[in-house]
């Protein structure tokens, strides 16, 4: 795990705002809002597996079941990852928003996405396996 | 474990790893969610601008909804009940269960995607729609094809994670 320090939440927080302010210019240069869902969807993906992370053991071999509801976690975050950049390209082909509006809001919410998971490999507290 | 193999070439050794399973349910994830927006993007197109008189109705959306049963159905069984000769499990005829409701899925599975074809063929192809609204047809079937892949993805890996837990036993 590489430390971090200062400088690594700053670069975070500086392509959390980049990736924001991509989602918002693709909603407000259109005066078309759906972008913003991207940003919901991305807020949204870590959640089912830090759910099911803490109803699961994954230690437990015997019984699979800790193992299902883990698989159930991951499968709900790739469900909700991939939302977020089919949901652009889908109002887009569409006509619902523009296609530079499409490509704004893409690169902004893979931005966001990107620093809500780098934040937490960096930070993640010291467990043991 | 290497006894009892099949194939001359073995899996590779990486294929067993937590992080190759792991990365085979995010996949399927993604492919079902692909499949999913696919269909959802036949369907907005359709109200949106379509040009043409063919719209996409609840027909449409029923092959999708019988893939998606399918795979709840096939990735809700229990894997390691399927094989009648584990020595425990199968007393209570736990392993025939566990196929007839395997075989309710897989015919779930397979019914989406032939109706899917279905669809396609007699709302689309037969009545010789133009290219436009064409791709409502088509879509719905790479919908169908997606699903079934999410399918064989998350099947796949949960057999993976079986292995892993077999090595980590020994």
């Amino acid at each position: 795990m590489p430390t971090a320090g200062l400088k690594t939440i700053i670069a975070l927080s500086f392509v959390l705002a980049v990736g924001f302010l991509l989602v918002i210019l693709s909603c407000a240069l259109w005066k078309a809002y759906y972008p913003l869902l991207v940003v919901a969807t991305y807020v949204l993906a870590p959640v089912p597996n830090w759910i099911c992370s803490h109803c699961a053991n994954p230690d437990d071999f015997v019984e699979s079941s800790g193992a299902a509801v883990l698989d159930l976690g991951r499968f709900c975050t790739g469900f909700l990852v991939v939302m977020g950049i089919a949901l652009p390209i889908l109002l887009a082909h569409s006509g619902i928003i523009a296609y530079p509006a499409m490509v704004m809001s893409v690169i902004g919410g893979l931005l966001i996405y990107g620093t809500i998971i780098s934040f937490a490999t960096f930070f993640q507290e010291e467990q043991d396996f | 474990m290497s006894e009892d193999r099949l194939f001359k070439f073995g899996k590779p050794q990486w294929l067993n790893s937590v992080w190759a399973r792991n990365a085979g349910v995010y996949a399927a994830g993604g492919l079902f969610s692909l499949g999913f927006y696919i269909l959802l993007d036949s369907a907005v197109w359709s109200a949106h601008r379509n040009p043409s008189d063919v719209h996409v109705t609840f027909v449409d959306w029923l092959p999708f909804i019988f893939s998606t049963l399918g795979m709840l159905i096939i990735n809700s069984v229990e894997k390691s009940r399927l094989s009648a000769d584990s020595f425990s499990y199968s007393g209570s005829g736990v392993a025939w269960k566990a196929r007839v409701v395997l075989f309710l899925g897989f015919a779930a599975l397979a019914g989406g995607m032939a109706g899917g074809v279905t669809v396609f063929v007699l709302k689309f192809a037969v009545p010789g729609v133009d290219w436009p609204a064409m791709g409502m047809g088509v879509e719905n079937l790479l919908a169908n094809a997606a699903v079934g892949l999410s399918t064989v993805v998350l099947w796949v890996s949960q057999n993976m994670e079986d292995e892993y837990a077999y090595n980590l036993a020994l």
